[in-house]
């Protein structure tokens, strides 16, 4: 089980844009590297990128929540 | 070319120095290190003239590769840095070597982080000064944040004696960052619009950083502020926030709609229609400067004798750094 | 000896921190307030004091920037009120030596009908444009009156600033004539270069594309702001207007504007400039005089 934390502070957004279908879905595999999430600080859309490959266990934080820098985000299981 | 390899840039790492002056009145603002006294430290840490241009780093650091000896320092916010996968120390004098790469983890205190290679960074000076201004794309390294795969020139290396490798600042000497930043304020230049309550109420709530906190300014959250009622002047516009467009100090915070301060830092916009209500000094730019989004701030009153007082505290502080380099 | 029309206030003085300090001649617009403004300005310039980094004359107020460690600001504070001192009263011999240029703009455009019909549930007046908005707002007929009376009169540059080079311009009229309008309820998210806007009672050219709060109502071909000074006229700055400066914003077609650009393009484009001795004091007298001597010079 490995989480993935937030490099930044600011809003988080699981969708690409608004009304988009998110990133990932929990349950649904994700590879190192590949796009989860976006954060919003300082008038800019940063990507999150997963850490590790595994499946996406939980999302800790909800779509539109402020998050603090290092902050976990979600679980990635069979890292 | 001897210079730094921009393996990554990081988030928002800029080439910084003591700021341009003169152009304010043609609407443009001084930029430089929004948090002088670490930059300043990090120059006198590799034995270069206090304005050196160094870079700043914020949130995510970049990842730089080095082509020639230098002495580099980082400082600012608390950061663990490694040297080609070793671990180094902040706020001390670190030897590097050509094909040395200095990376940077997750920031665990402050916001940005100044990191100074001796000689400087030597892009070319703009209009007096080599800080970026990233709005009009001028200064700095093309007018712009740092993007992977940059290659940054650097100055001639100083000569006369630097401090050793292994120099450092003195714990007491560093910044701290407390859970509520304290930022010294100067209540004043149309604060008369705000009523009583309002100002009380200012000074008494614990404000927190929005999303919107960048080089221009920082917009804050926690409680909302009456103004007092009035027919508004001509040309003031029709909003209670608003104003007969004038100039805004750098540090001065305005209120539009009675319920985001905003507090403008080095990029600022210089002038517009919203009543500023005082200034925070420009010691305490440094503090807010090392807040991040989500952290919270407060507003003390002073006068600007204690204003004066507090600038000439951070200039003891440096001088001290200066002194104890040279023992 | 012609003394103002309006008595202003005393003027307010205020520490912004430790590096400005900040002058409010009045709370409302005036010429009046304006030219006192850049009268102190203007004096202090001359004194040339040690410490003083930045002079910046606002539309009824003026900032300054100081190293208080060459200059302490209560020094400053000090100075500046012995300047006010010497200029309650604007007098008949007072001179301003400025310049009087001709701004193209080609109202109604094509790109900021474009822009502000993306941002309207931002507008006061989601049904009609900010043109047609403004225009029954002031009480004109319509919007052709409108651009006559925005076209017609030269405007003074009272302030630079917000971004790099954009000039706050005050129109030449009594306040009777002056148009105003409300910014924008929720300021746009992005404005065209160049993009004319008129907010309170003040005109602006946008130097760069970016937010913006201000009704848009035009677009001028010619730039205010050339970072690569390719222009004859931003030889010397990268901004062209200056506090001072008598713009007049003439209503051009298409054809015009398309001709300017070309000339932008090609890096020949100057502006139409004229030095002119203005005379505050003959100005307040009788407005409409002096604009038509300044429209006069300006063609001649």
């Amino acid at each position: 089980m490995a989480t993935i934390k937030a490099t930044m502070p600011g809003v988080f957004y699981r969708c690409p844009s608004p009304g988009a279908e998110p990133y990932v879905a929990e349950g649904s595999d994700v590879s190192e590297g590949q796009t989860i999430a976006l954060i919003e600080v300082m008038k800019t859309f940063n990507e999150v990128k997963a850490e590790v490959s595994g499946t996406v266990t939980k999302f800790l934080i909800a779509d539109g929540d402020e998050v603090s820098m290092g902050q976990d985000i979600m679980e990635v299981d069979g890292a | 070319m001897n210079g730094l390899i921009v393996h990554t840039g990081g988030l928002y790492t800029t080439v910084q120095d003591t700021g341009r002056d003169g152009y304010y009145e043609i609407g443009m603002p001084p930029s430089g290190a929004l948090d002088q006294f670490s930059y300043r430290a990090a120059n006198l840490l590799v034995g270069n003239p206090e304005g050196a241009a160094a870079l700043e780093a914020t949130y995510i650091g970049p990842e730089l590769e080095f082509t020639d000896d230098r002495l580099v320092a980082v400082t600012g916010a608390d950061v663990p840095v490694t040297l080609s996968g070793e671990p180094v120390k902040p706020w001390e004098t670190i030897p590097v070597k050509a094909g040395d790469v200095l990376s940077f983890a997750m920031i665990t205190g402050g916001a940005r982080v100044y990191l100074a290679v001796s000689g400087g960074i030597g892009v070319p000076d703009y209009l007096g000064s080599r800080s970026t201004y990233t709005l009009t794309g001028l200064g700095g390294f093309e007018g712009r944040k740092l993007a992977d795969g940059d290659r940054l020139p650097l100055g001639e290396r100083p000569v006369g004696t630097a401090p050793a490798p292994g120099s450092g600042v003195s714990e007491s000497l560093r910044p701290s960052f407390p859970e509520v930043a304290e930022l010294r304020t100067v209540v004043g230049l149309c604060s008369y619009r705000l009523t009583d309550a309002a100002l009380r109420s200012f000074l008494e709530t614990t404000w927190k950083v929005t999303k919107d906190a960048d080089r221009v300014g920082y917009r804050l959250r926690g409680g909302t502020l009456d103004f007092v009622e009035r027919e508004q002047p001509f040309g003031a516009g029709s909003d209670p926030a608003n104003v007969v467009d004038l100039g805004y100090p750098v540090g001065s915070i305005q209120v539009p709609g009675g319920d985001e301060p905003i507090v403008l830092l080095n990029d600022a916009v210089t002038g517009g229609g919203y009543a500023t209500i005082g200034t925070v000094i420009s010691a305490d730019r440094d503090r807010i400067a090392q807040t991040k989004t989500g952290d919270q701030v407060s507003f003390v009153s002073v006068d600007i004798d204690q204003a004066l007082a507090a600038r000439r505290e951070r200039r003891e502080r440096l001088d001290r750094i200066s002194n104890e380099l040279k023992e | 000896m012609a003394a103002t029309t309006l008595a202003l206030p005393p003027a307010r003085y205020e520490y912004g921190g430790d590096e400005f300090v900040f002058v409010e001649i009045d709370q409302a617009m005036s010429l009046e307030a304006n030219f006192k403004a850049m009268t102190i300005t203007g004096a202090l310039r001359e004194r040339r004091l040690d410490g003083v980094l930045d002079i910046c004359p606002s539309n009824a107020s003026y900032l300054i920037r100081v190293d208080p460690e060459r200059l302490h600001p209560a020094e400053l504070v000090d100075q500046l009120r012995s300047l006010e001192a010497s200029a309650t009263e604007l007098t008949a011999d007072q001179v301003l030596s400025t310049r009087v240029v001709d701004v193209p703009v080609l109202y109604d455009d094509p790109w900021t009908r474009e822009t502000l019909l993306r941002f309207r549930d931002r507008h006061q007046d989601p049904g009609a444009t900010d043109l047609e908005y403004a225009a029954r707002l002031n009480g004109f007929d319509g919007v052709p009156q409108l651009v006559e009376a925005l076209s017609g009169a030269p405007y003074i540059v009272t302030m630079l600033g917000f971004v790099p080079g954009l000039p706050f311009c005050y129109q030449m009229v009594p306040r009777d004539r002056q148009i105003e309008v409300p910014k924008y309820i929720r300021p746009r998210t992005d404005t065209p270069e160049r993009a004319f806007g008129y907010g309170g009672a003040f005109a602006v050219v946008y130097p760069v594309r970016g937010a913006g709060g201000y009704q848009l109502f035009g677009m001028a071909p010619a730039p205010v702001f050339d970072l690569s000074q390719t222009l004859p006229d931003f030889a010397e700055s990268i901004v062209f207007p200056k506090a001072g400066d008598i713009v007049r914003y003439r209503a051009i077609d298409q054809a015009e504007f398309d001709q300017v650009r070309r000339e932008v393009e090609a890096k020949t484009f100057r502006y139409r400039i004229r030095e002119f001795e203005f005379r505050p004091g003959d100005f307040l007298a009788d407005p409409d005089a002096v604009n038509n001597e300044l429209l006069e010079v300006l063609y001649r």
